[in-house]
């Protein structure tokens, strides 16, 4: 019974008109509703529970470059300049959140916000930090950290000039993240403000200069990223499709049937070429 | 090697099919804005199914049924690659 099942689905014979069932238009397209549900769910969930997703595949360098500083902007403020070695201080802290497995400004090593401004060679008169972590697209990154009035005033804060972003993947706790880190900062140019306060978390101010800090995520309990679930389970259908159109291809040539079908071979360029896209981007900046 | 008989008997439709798909990756690679991507792999997926259309006419064997499964191949790897990079 169950062998008959799987033939049936999976091998083109005569019953099921020497075409996998699973390749009939009808099938097709119960896999793009299939998909496109999956997909669904998973925006309601970005909106219903932000902060809960792992990987994000939508968050760039320039495009939280570019609305930080459209925020600005809205305020009549001047745009933040993007500075490289900003930007290395800001991938030396997310690699070091990776690397000591912690969540924070403090690292457990004692290491702090401006450690990394410091060891990146950025000499500051004021300096901040925003960091975020599981957000699924940068419109809502954003939106969350204007949001939150200690990140927003990062962002507008009137003495900043430059700013340099690492949006890095890893893991964290156990699950996989993308990490977002904003460093803000303005060259050091004559007198040096002094000051010393640190009072939680979410605010750090110290030494030689006006420095905040400010943390923003989603929940980080430990659980499966619907993402990583949602991925699998579409590269699932997406690997089975494929399968079944070499098995087709393969008993078709084999058998030497004559049908009134699309081309197996066309359908398999065509998704080989998605899928060499798929790799090619697991390999570059976008994941 | 197995070669299916439809590749042997139009192997030119073949070969721009495949020169299509390598010429969109190429460019894909080398263009790194998101939004221009994904106008590329939208370009792929209609000259995919220009060609379909063209493969078929030649065959004599363009129906309907033939239309929507590449329609629906089509849309299917557009929607994945869509839904999964942006």
């Amino acid at each position: 019974m169950l062998k008959k099942l799987w033939t049936h689905y999976f091998i083109p014979q005569e019953k099921n008109n020497h075409r996998a069932t699973l390749l009939k238009p009808n099938f097709l397209l119960f896999f793009l509703i299939l998909y496109l549900l999956n997909q669904s769910v998973i925006k309601t969930l970005v909106i219903i529970k932000p902060g809960i997703l792992g990987y994000s595949s939508e968050i760039t360098v320039q495009k939280v470059l570019d609305q930080t500083n459209n925020e600005r902007k809205n305020l009549g403020l001047e745009s933040l300049s993007y500075n490289s070695i900003l930007s290395q201080s800001a991938q030396k802290k997310a690699e070091d959140m990776f690397e000591n497995d912690y969540w924070a400004h403090n690292s457990p090593q004692g290491k702090t916000p401006w450690t990394f401004f410091d060891a990146s060679g950025y000499k500051y008169s004021v300096a901040g930090e925003n960091l975020a972590k599981d957000f699924y697209n940068t419109e809502s990154l954003i939106k969350a950290w204007m949001n939150s009035p200690t990140h927003k005033a990062n962002i507008v804060h009137q003495k900043y000039k430059e700013i340099g972003i690492a949006v890095v993947n890893g893991t964290i706790d156990g699950i996989k993240t993308t990490l977002v880190v904003e460093h803000f900062g303005t060259p050091l140019i004559g007198q040096i403000e002094t000051s010393s306060t640190l009072t939680n978390d979410s605010q750090v101010s110290k030494s030689s200069g006006v420095k905040t800090g400010n943390i923003l995520a989603g929940n980080s309990e430990k659980l499966i990223s619907p993402l990583t679930v949602s991925k699998i389970f579409n590269s699932a259908i997406f690997i089975v499709l494929v399968i079944v159109l070499f098995v087709d291809g393969y008993i078709t040539i084999k058998n030497n049937v004559h049908r009134l079908t699309g081309s197996t071979v066309g359908h398999i360029g065509f998704l080989i070429f998605i899928f060499l896209l798929m790799i090619y981007n697991q390999q570059g900046s976008i994941f | 090697m197995i070669i299916p008989k439809e590749v042997k008997q139009k192997p030119f439709e073949y070969i721009i099919l495949l020169i299509c798909l390598v010429i969109g990756f190429i460019f894909y690679i080398l263009i790194g804005d998101n939004q221009a991507r994904r106008w590329i792999i939208y370009s792929v997926g209609i000259v995919y199914f220009a060609w379909s259309l063209y493969h078929h006419y030649q065959r004599g064997d363009l129906q309907l049924s033939i239309v929507v499964e590449y329609l629906l191949v089509i849309l299917f790897g557009i929607v994945f690659i869509s839904g999964t990079l942006f």
